[in-house]
C-alpha cells in the first residue's frame, strides 16, 4: 500500500506552486536589479509605456523622428506598463510586466506540454521554461517585451483551441478567442507566426485525436469549428489593432532593409552564432538528437516537431537559405532570435518528457545533472549581456536631458551620435524632440528611409548606408529644426565641422560635446499624413489594453470539470518509464 | 511502437536531420547576400586559384579588417610587418582614412603570364564624410597551385627634427560668462556679402555656385542657404551649402559655395532668395596650408591637381580642398572639391586631385583653391 503510495506520487506533475516559486526564485533577483535595462530594446518599451503614460488617447509620440505613430507597434504591454507605473515608476513596471509574463509562461507552456506528453512530463516542461535560454535572451539581452509577453498569451490559449475544436466546449471558444486577441495586443509577428508553429500542430493534434475516446467528431465539424474560431479570432484582432492595421496598409514597410546579425550564417561568422544560436538553445543542444528521434517516433508529436524543425530552420538565421525562402522580403526585415525562441518552446514538451524519463531511470543522478545543465544555460544566457553588451558603455543621459530641458533649448529638434540605445532613455527624460529613433518601422522622414542605416545614432556601424542617411539628415537641418548634435564619438568631428557645425558646450567631463548649427529656425510640429486621427488613438486607448481585461475576466469562468479520471494520473510500476500520452 | 510506426519514425527523424545538414551546408558553401554581409563577402573556403582570385581574397580580408590574415597572404610579407601593413592602409596618424571602412572594392587585370601577374585593386572606403577611393597596382605571383599578392607598401613619411616659428594671427573672443553657451551674443554680426551667385542646371538637378567675402575684420563662421522661388511666387526648395563651403573665414577672405537643388528644374525657377548667416568665433590663421604646382588638366579626365603643404609644425588631421573655377571672363562656372585621406605632416607635401565635369572643363580657364583643415579636438 505504501509503495503504491509512492509510485502514485512518483507520477504526479510538480506542484504549479513549485513551478512559479522556481520562476520566482530564478528571475526576481534580475529583474530587481534592473538587468533587462542592459539590453537591446528595454528601453524602447519603457519609451513606448512613458508616452501612454502621459498621452494615453493621443498615439503620435512627438519624441522621435519629428513625430510617429505608436499604432505602427501592438501596445498592451507598454499599455501595462503605463499603468503599473502609477504604482512603482516606470522602470520597475518595466519588470514587474516582464516577470508576469515569465510566470504566465510558466503557466503557459505547462498547460500548452499537456497537450502533447503526461501531466507530469508537462510539468517538468514548465520547469525547463524557466531555465530557458532563448527566453533569459530575450529577456535580459534583446529586450524582446512583445515577444515575451505574446508567447505566454498564445500558448494559454492553445489548449482552449484543443478544447473547442475537439469537443465543441463554447467556454473553451470564448476563452481561446479572448487570449489569442489580447496575444495579438502584445506582438502581432507572435500572432503571424504562432498560427503556422504553435496553433496549426495543435489543430493537427486535435484532428488526430478526434477519434480517440467517446467524444468522436466528425470531420464536417471539426472544420466547421476550426473555420469558426479563426473567423471570429481575426474579426476580434481586427477590431482591436485596427489602428494598426490602417497604419500598416497605408505605410507599408518599404525602407531598404536594415542589416541584422541575426541573419548572419553562424559557421561563417561564428561569433553570431555564438550569440543566436549557443546562447539561446544552451544544454538544448544535447537534446536536439531526442527532439528529432521522439518527435518522430510518436506520431501524435510529429505536428509538433514539424512546427520545431522550421521555426528552427528559420531561427539559423542565414545559415541554410530555409529563411530567404519561406520568408521573402521579410527575412531582411524580421529578426530571427525570435524563431529560435519559439522553437525552444515548441520542443519543450519533448524535452520535458526526456527529463523526467531521465530522473525516472537515474534518480538523483539525472537530477543534479539536468539541474547544472539548465541552470548554465540561464545563467549563460542572462549573464551574455555583459560579456557581450549592446552597448559598450553606459552613457549616462540626465546631464543630456538636462542640458535641453533648459534656457528654450528644446524648442529645436537634436540628434545624437555614439549614444547606443540610450536614446530611448534620453527621449523619455527630455522634452526635446529627435529626428532620430529606435523604432525603425515607425519611421517616415525620407532621410532615414532610403539607405538601409538603423538609428542615426549609430550610423557608424551601418557604414556607408548609416553615413549616407546622417549626412542627408544634417544636410536637411534647416526643415527640421535640428539645431543640436550631442556627440560622444569623435569619429563624426570632422563632418560636423566641414559641415557647418560648431561645438559649443560639453557635458559629462567632456565626454559628450554639443555641436550646434547656427541659423536654425525653431521646430514647427510636422503635419504628417500618418498622424492618426482621434478616433484612432481612443481605440488604441481602448481596445487592445481591454482586449486584455476581458482574456482575465473570462479566464475567471470555470472550467467544467470533464472527467474526474483526468484528474487522476496513470500509476506505474516499478522501472515503467512514464511515456504517459505520448505512447501512440 | 511495433507496428511500424516506429519504423516509420525513425526514418522521419533521419529525413529531418538529413535535410538539416543539407540546408546548412547549402547556406554555408553558398551563403545569402545577407549573410555574406557579415563576413566581408567571404563564403566558406576561398581559394586563390588565379591572380584576380587571390586581390579579391586579399580585398574581402582588407574590409573585415583581418589584417592578420592579410598579411600572412601576402607574397612580400617578410618585407613589413603586419602593423606597417594596416598602417600604410589605414594610415600612420589619424585621419579620415584611420576611422574608415571598406566599403567595397574593384579588381581589374592589368597584365598576366604563367608565373605572376598585375592586377590593380580599387578600393572605395566609406568614411564620415563620404567614399573616398584609392589605388594599389598589385604584382601577384603564383606559389604552387595559389596565387600570392606582393603588397607595395607606401613608406611612413619621416619628418625631419626642426624647429618651426610660428607667428599667425589669431582672433579671442570675450564672452559675457558661462551662461552664454549657445550663440546669444552682444556682439553683431560680422560683415559678410554674397559677391556672386550663379543658379546652372545640371543632370542631377539645380545647382546655385557662388562667392562669399567676410568684409568685416573679425573672424566669421558662415554658411549660405539657398531658395528657390518659383513662377507663382511660392518657395520651391530651401538648401543649404552643406561642406561645399569654406565655414571659417578670416578678416577679408573668400569662400565659394556650391548648393544643390536635387530633382529642380531651373526652368521652373523665377528667383533664388540667398540668405548667408555669419557668426563671430575666435579663430587663427594657423595652420598655414601652402598650394603648390597647381595644375588644370583638360578633359578626358579633366581634373585639377596640386599639392597642400602643411606649413605648420602641428599635424592636421583632415584638409578639405575646394577648388572655384572660372572663365575666361573671370565668371564663375563651378566648384568641385576634394578631402584629402591621410594627415598632413609638417612640410610634408600631400596630392590632391579634383574632379571636373568634362562638359564644363572646356569653359575653365582659370581657377582658386581654398584649404580648409579640422585637426583633433578642433573645428574646421
Amino acid at each position: 500500500m505504501q509503495k503504491t503510495e509512492l509510485l502514485e506520487r512518483s507520477q504526479r506533475p510538480l506542484p504549479m506552486s513549485l513551478l512559479l516559486m522556481a520562476a520566482v526564485a530564478v528571475h526576481l533577483p534580475l529583474l530587481l536589479m534592473k538587468l533587462p535595462l542592459k539590453s537591446y530594446d528595454t528601453n524602447l518599451h519603457i519609451f513606448f509605456a512613458s508616452h501612454y503614460l502621459h498621452h494615453w488617447w493621443d498615439p503620435w509620440n512627438p519624441k522621435w523622428y519629428a513625430g510617429f505613430s505608436q499604432t505602427t507597434y501592438p501596445p498592451l504591454p507598454q499599455q501595462w506598463i503605463a499603468v503599473v507605473s502609477h504604482l512603482m515608476g516606470l522602470e520597475m513596471a518595466y519588470m514587474a510586466v516582464q516577470m508576469a509574463a515569465i510566470l504566465l509562461l510558466v503557466v503557459g507552456v505547462y498547460r500548452f506540454a499537456k497537450l502533447w506528453v503526461s501531466p507530469r512530463a508537462a510539468s517538468f516542461a514548465a520547469l525547463a521554461c524557466v531555465f530557458l535560454g532563448a527566453e533569459s535572451f530575450l529577456v535580459y539581452s534583446a529586450g524582446q517585451l512583445g515577444t515575451t509577453a505574446a508567447a505566454p498569451l498564445y500558448l494559454n490559449a492553445l489548449p482552449f483551441l484543443y478544447e473547442w475544436v475537439r469537443r465543441g466546449s463554447g467556454r473553451s471558444f470564448i476563452k481561446a478567442v479572448a487570449l489569442f486577441t489580447a496575444a495579438a495586443a502584445a506582438h502581432h509577428a507572435t500572432l503571424l507566426f504562432g498560427s503556422f508553429f504553435f496553433a496549426l500542430p495543435v489543430l493537427a493534434l486535435a484532428y488526430f485525436d478526434r477519434e480517440d475516446d467517446s467524444e468522436r467528431v466528425a470531420a464536417g465539424a471539426f472544420i466547421a469549428r476550426t473555420v469558426t474560431i479563426v473567423v471570429v479570432v481575426s474579426a476580434a484582432i481586427a477590431v482591436v489593432l485596427l489602428p494598426f492595421w490602417i497604419a500598416l496598409i497605408h505605410y507599408p514597410v518599404t525602407q531598404t532593409p536594415i542589416p541584422h546579425p541575426s541573419r548572419a550564417n553562424y559557421i561563417l561568422s561564428p561569433q553570431w552564432g555564438m550569440n543566436y544560436f549557443v546562447v539561446p538553445y544552451g544544454a538544448l543542444i544535447l537534446a536536439l538528437p531526442f527532439i528529432f528521434w521522439r518527435g518522430s517516433s510518436v506520431a501524435r508529436l510529429r505536428p509538433l516537431l514539424l512546427g520545431f524543425w522550421v521555426a528552427f530552420l528559420l531561427g539559423l538565421g542565414g545559415t541554410t537559405p530555409v529563411g530567404p525562402i519561406l520568408l521573402g522580403r521579410a527575412f531582411n526585415v524580421l529578426t530571427m532570435e525570435r524563431f529560435s525562441y519559439w522553437a525552444s518552446l515548441l520542443a519543450l514538451p519533448i524535452v520535458g518528457a526526456l527529463a523526467m524519463e531521465l530522473c525516472a531511470r537515474f534518480r538523483m543522478r539525472a537530477a543534479v545533472a539536468l539541474s547544472i545543465l539548465a541552470a548554465f544555460t540561464c545563467a549563460l544566457a542572462a549573464g551574455w549581456t555583459t560579456y557581450h553588451p549592446p552597448d559598450a558603455e553606459n552613457v549616462d543621459v540626465g546631464p543630456v536631458a538636462a542640458w535641453l530641458n533648459r534656457d528654450g533649448h528644446d524648442q529645436y529638434r537634436y540628434v545624437t551620435l555614439g549614444f547606443g540605445n540610450k536614446i530611448a532613455r534620453l527621449a523619455r527624460l527630455t522634452d526635446a524632440s529627435s529626428v532620430d529613433g529606435e523604432w525603425n518601422s515607425g519611421r517616415m522622414l525620407p532621410e532615414l528611409m532610403r539607405y538601409g542605416g538603423g538609428a542615426l545614432t549609430s550610423s557608424k556601424g551601418f557604414h556607408e548606408a548609416g553615413l549616407d542617411a546622417l549626412r542627408a539628415m544634417l544636410m536637411h537641418a534647416d526643415h527640421y529644426g535640428l539645431k543640436w548634435v550631442f556627440v560622444r564619438d569623435q569619429y563624426y568631428d570632422p563632418l560636423l565641422a566641414f559641415a557647418g557645425w560648431r561645438p559649443v558646450d560639453h557635458l559629462n567631463d567632456g565626454t559628450i560635446t554639443v555641436w550646434s548649427k547656427d541659423g536654425v529656425p525653431p521646430a514647427q510640429p510636422l503635419n504628417a499624413p500618418q498622424m492618426p486621427p482621434h478616433w484612432q488613438g481612443v481605440m488604441w486607448g481602448i481596445c487592445p489594453f481591454g482586449s486584455s481585461i476581458v482574456a482575465i475576466l473570462v479566464l475567471l469562468i470555470p472550467e467544467k470539470r470533464r472527467r474526474a479520471a483526468e484528474e487522476r494520473y496513470p500509476v506505474m510500476r516499478d522501472g515503467e518509464l512514464g511515456l504517459g500520452r505520448m505512447v501512440s | 511502437m511495433s507496428d511500424g510506426s516506429g519504423n516509420r519514425g525513425g526514418l522521419l527523424a533521419v529525413v529531418l536531420m538529413a535535410a538539416t545538414i543539407v540546408f546548412v551546408v547549402i547556406g554555408t558553401m553558398w551563403p545569402t547576400k545577407a549573410a555574406l554581409a557579415y563576413t566581408g563577402g567571404q563564403g566558406f573556403a576561398s581559394f586563390s586559384s588565379t591572380p584576380q582570385a587571390a586581390v579579391r581574397n586579399l580585398g574581402d580580408e582588407i574590409r573585415v579588417e583581418a589584417w592578420q590574415k592579410a598579411y600572412d597572404g601576402l607574397a612580400n610579407k617578410a618585407q613589413f610587418t603586419e602593423q606597417e601593413f594596416e598602417h600604410d592602409l589605414k594610415g600612420y596618424y589619424p585621419s579620415l582614412r584611420t576611422y574608415a571602412t571598406l566599403d567595397h572594392f574593384e579588381v581589374f587585370p592589368l597584365h598576366a603570364t604563367d608565373n605572376d601577374a598585375e592586377v590593380r585593386l580599387k578600393l572605395y572606403w566609406s568614411s564620415v564624410v563620404g567614399i573616398m577611393e584609392s589605388t594599389r597596382d598589385l604584382h601577384v605571383v603564383r606559389s604552387g597551385d595559389q596565387w600570392k599578392a606582393e603588397w607595395p607598401l607606401e613608406k611612413k613619411p619621416v619628418v625631419p627634427p626642426q624647429v618651426i616659428p610660428v607667428n599667425y594671427l589669431r582672433w579671442d573672443v570675450i564672452y559675457r560668462g558661462a551662461g552664454d553657451d549657445w550663440g546669444a551674443q552682444d556682439v553683431d554680426a560680422p560683415h559678410v556679402r554674397i559677391v556672386d551667385m550663379r543658379p546652372v542646371q545640371r543632370a542631377e538637378g539645380v545647382v546655385v555656385l557662388g562667392e562669399l567675402l567676410n568684409e568685416d575684420v573679425v573672424p566669421a563662421f558662415v554658411s549660405v542657404n539657398a531658395t528657390l522661388i518659383g513662377k507663382n511666387q511660392k518657395a520651391i526648395a530651401s538648401e543649404g551649402s552643406f561642406d561645399k563651403i569654406s565655414h571659417l573665414l578670416l578678416p577679408k577672405q573668400v569662400t565659394p559655395f556650391l548648393i544643390n537643388f536635387p530633382n529642380a528644374s531651373l526652368a521652373d525657377v523665377s528667383s533664388v532668395r540667398m540668405t548667408p548667416f555669419s557668426t563671430l568665433v575666435p579663430a587663427s590663421a594657423d595652420p598655414v596650408i601652402e598650394i603648390d604646382n597647381e595644375k588644370l588638366n583638360p578633359a578626358p579626365d579633366a581634373s585639377l591637381t596640386g599639392q597642400v603643404i602643411d606649413q605648420s609644425g602641428q599635424v592636421v588631421n583632415v584638409a578639405h580642398v575646394l577648388g572655384t573655377f572660372y572663365d575666361s571672363t573671370g565668371h564663375l562656372v563651378w566648384v568641385a572639391d576634394e578631402y584629402l585621406d591621410h594627415a598632413l605632416l609638417p612640410q610634408t607635401p600631400e596630392p590632391f586631385n579634383i574632379h571636373i565635369p568634362e562638359d564644363l572643363a572646356r569653359q575653365i580657364s582659370s581657377e582658386r583653391t581654398i584649404v580648409s583643415t579640422y585637426s583633433s579636438g578642433g573645428a574646421a
